[in-house]
């Protein structure tokens, strides 16, 4: 799953970047207002983490040029403006959370899995589908009742798949949500990592649709 | 400042205008009434008496001039003396005539009695109050030398009491005159005043809305001696305001610049966290950097608020500030319901700073959202004296003891659910700065769950 960072402070960008990469999300950053308002794939964009304060404009105007734009995807504002003031007026300008910094990582995460969770209707804190349960603020996934382990990428791909079960996902779609926008893409690489996904948690629960892509669960 | 917290203007008379210049008019007005009156009495006393005093020289040069001797060597008028007043009995004039050995002669008014005869010593005419046949007289005497019959006293009276009567009769006017005039001098005195005063009244009431926020600045047109003294203390409410805002701008943007550091550094320490060599250390930065974070967070909200609370009071009511607020936590606590209840008090105004109205309530409500299972209820009352807002949510509730120190710094009761413990202590902050009271308890209702109580005691609105 993709995110995006809105944030003007190198250092804390690439802080933050990291920890969520490390998280199991891909993550693109983009530096100013500008260079949000033109993001080209908000589409694939799973949710936004946006800086108020930023070079070029105010972060509350990009949040309001996205909703006027239908662009529908969760933000979490997270700035450093901490008054009620800022608080009400960032989510009545369409934020679906706001953090105030310095926050600590395992709050972040937990409110954007939170605001991801509200995205699938969901309550439950993990997801369980086909036999596969996967938590994603502890990364922890298991097949059939045991334990599985899997690189950062496999648990990225299974999380991704496992939100949409029965959807037909080409290579396309699954390296736009699996690939920041700046990094290197190879199809052959996905078919690589489906494959090797397809033996820890069976080839069964994977089907290639041919043509087309792959389907996860039904 | 609030409303409340304003010294009481002083009351004495030494403190009023208006009261000092009426004190002076009075007492000018009493000094110069009872100057004229102590004057003009006096003159005419003076006068009234001069007038006598001629009146009688006069006759009684005639009553001399009148007299003749008769061939019988007998003393006789050749008529009545002009004034008739001599002639009706006991009416207070009287004349004598002494003769040497023989009977005196008396006016036909004088019935009984007689005058000092003492008092004509020679031909010079003499006065002197003596005992006359009807109390005591002014009476005035002269020795003549009358041919045949020698040296004889002519004597004329008045009674002392006409005279006083004249002189008590003018006096009693003129002390009524006068005392009109004096009412009429204070009347006109005190109008004076009050008109002369009116733009300090207006200057007052045009203060008095500006403190309890009902204007922005003291309104009005004034007289060219007020007006200047009304535009500097515009200019420095403008002043005034301006700077409360760029220092609450100024504190949030130093909050900000130390906030962006702070995650920088937290997020070190957590990556400190997670080398056993460098956890110890990694728990001292993160706590300490939470401390400040709870510093900033605290101190800012505290200047925020008594920057508002200094300043002149404005007004905001509940059915503004709250819609958005209740709108943030319906996107903040998705599904959870929050109601707005105005009873009979939706229109009222609440006496401070919207921004820190708004912060309150946030706090409140956001508190609520966390806490409670799914219904949070705002529910505002009041009359002319009070007005109350009530945040009930269906929650857990608190224990009666944790009512009040859920109100201290870092109280966290659920160190699980997030927040920072400062929440409540900041709204505590804003209700003191602003005299409002803020309390927790059960709800009035006996269900389970929280009820937070703000009340504010209003004061007399100031009228335009």
């Amino acid at each position: 799953m993709r995110l995006l960072v809105v944030e003007d402070d190198e250092q804390l960008a690439s802080r933050l970047s990291d920890r969520l990469c490390d998280a199991g999300f891909a993550v693109d950053v983009a530096r100013n207002r500008d260079e949000g308002a033109a993001w080209p794939d908000m589409d694939k964009i799973a949710a936004v983490i946006l800086d108020l304060g930023l070079p070029d404009g105010s972060g509350m105007d990009l949040l309001r040029h996205w909703r006027q734009n239908k662009v529908d995807r969760p933000v979490l504002i997270l700035t450093a403006r901490g008054s009620w003031q800022d608080k009400v007026a960032g989510l009545n300008a369409g934020a679906d959370d706001f953090v105030v910094k310095p926050v600590r990582f395992e709050e972040l995460l937990a409110r954007l899995h939170a605001l991801l969770r509200r995205e699938t209707g969901s309550r439950e804190t993990w997801i369980e589908e086909a036999g596969i349960r996967l938590d994603p603020i502890t990364r922890e996934v298991e097949c059939d009742g045991v334990p599985l382990s899997l690189s950062k990428q496999e648990y990225r791909l299974l999380n991704l798949l496992i939100r949409r079960p029965g959807q037909v996902l080409s290579q396309g779609d699954i390296i736009d949500h699996l690939y920041a926008i700046g990094s290197q893409r190879d199809f052959n690489a996905i078919e690589v990592l489906v494959s090797r996904l397809r033996r820890k948690i069976g080839a069964e629960r994977i089907r290639t649709v041919r043509g087309l892509g792959y389907r996860f669960g039904r | 400042m609030s409303a409340a917290a304003v010294p009481a203007r002083g009351t004495a008379c030494s403190d009023s205008l208006r009261t000092r210049i009426l004190l002076a008019i009075l007492l000018w007005v009493t000094l110069g009434i009872v100057g004229i009156w102590y004057s003009a009495t006096t003159l005419f006393a003076k006068h009234v008496e001069r007038s006598y005093h001629d009146e009688l020289s006069v006759h009684i040069e005639e009553l001399a001039g009148l007299v003749r001797v008769d061939a019988g060597g007998e003393l006789m008028l050749d008529r009545p003396l002009s004034d008739p007043r001599y002639l009706v009995p006991l009416s207070g004039f009287y004349w004598q005539i002494d003769v040497p050995d023989r009977p005196p002669m008396g006016s036909a008014s004088m019935t009984r009695g007689s005058l000092a005869g003492q008092v004509a010593r020679d031909d010079a005419i003499r006065h002197r109050v003596e005992r006359g046949p009807t109390g005591a007289t002014i009476t005035y005497g002269v020795v003549r030398h009358v041919p045949r019959v020698g040296a004889v006293k002519f004597l004329v009276a008045t009674d002392q009491r006409i005279l006083d009567e004249t002189v008590a009769s003018f006096t009693h006017e003129l002390t009524i005159w006068l005392a009109a005039l004096a009412a009429a001098l204070v009347a006109t005195g005190f109008a004076a005043v009050s008109f002369g005063l009116q733009p300090l009244d207006r200057l007052s009431r045009a203060s008095a809305r500006l403190r309890s926020g009902a204007a922005a600045r003291l309104d009005g047109d004034y007289p060219s001696e007020v007006a200047p003294l009304v535009e500097d203390l515009n200019a420095f409410i403008d002043y005034n305001r301006v700077t409360v805002e760029r220092a609450r701008v100024e504190a949030g943007n130093l909050a900000h610049a130390l906030r962006t550091p702070l995650a920088v550094i937290t997020d070190e320490a957590e990556r400190l966290l997670q080398r056993a060599e460098t956890r110890e250390s990694a728990h001292s930065l993160l706590d300490q950097g939470q401390t400040m974070v709870q510093q900033i967070e605290y101190h800012l909200a505290r200047a925020r608020s008594a920057a508002g609370a200094r300043g002149p009071t404005t007004q905001c009511r509940v059915d503004e500030v709250l819609p958005p607020i209740l709108s943030a936590m319906r996107r903040l606590h998705p599904g959870k319901q929050f109601e707005f209840v105005a009873l009979d008090a939706a229109e009222s105004s609440w006496p401070l700073d919207p921004v820190d109205f708004a912060e309150l309530l946030s706090i409140l409500l956001d508190n609520a959202g966390k806490w409670s299972r799914r219904n949070i209820v705002v529910e505002l009352t009041g009359n002319a004296e009070t007005l109350q807002l009530r945040i009930v949510d269906d929650g857990p509730g608190l224990a009666p003891e944790n009512t009040v120190t859920a109100f201290e710094i870092g109280t966290r009761f659920d160190p699980s659910k997030p927040g920072s413990g400062l929440g409540l202590a900041i709204a505590h902050d804003i209700a003191q700065a602003y005299d409002l009271q803020i309390a927790l308890g059960a709800r009035s209702d006996g269900r389970s769950g929280l009820e937070a109580r703000i009340t504010v005691t209003l004061a007399a609105a100031p009228t335009a």
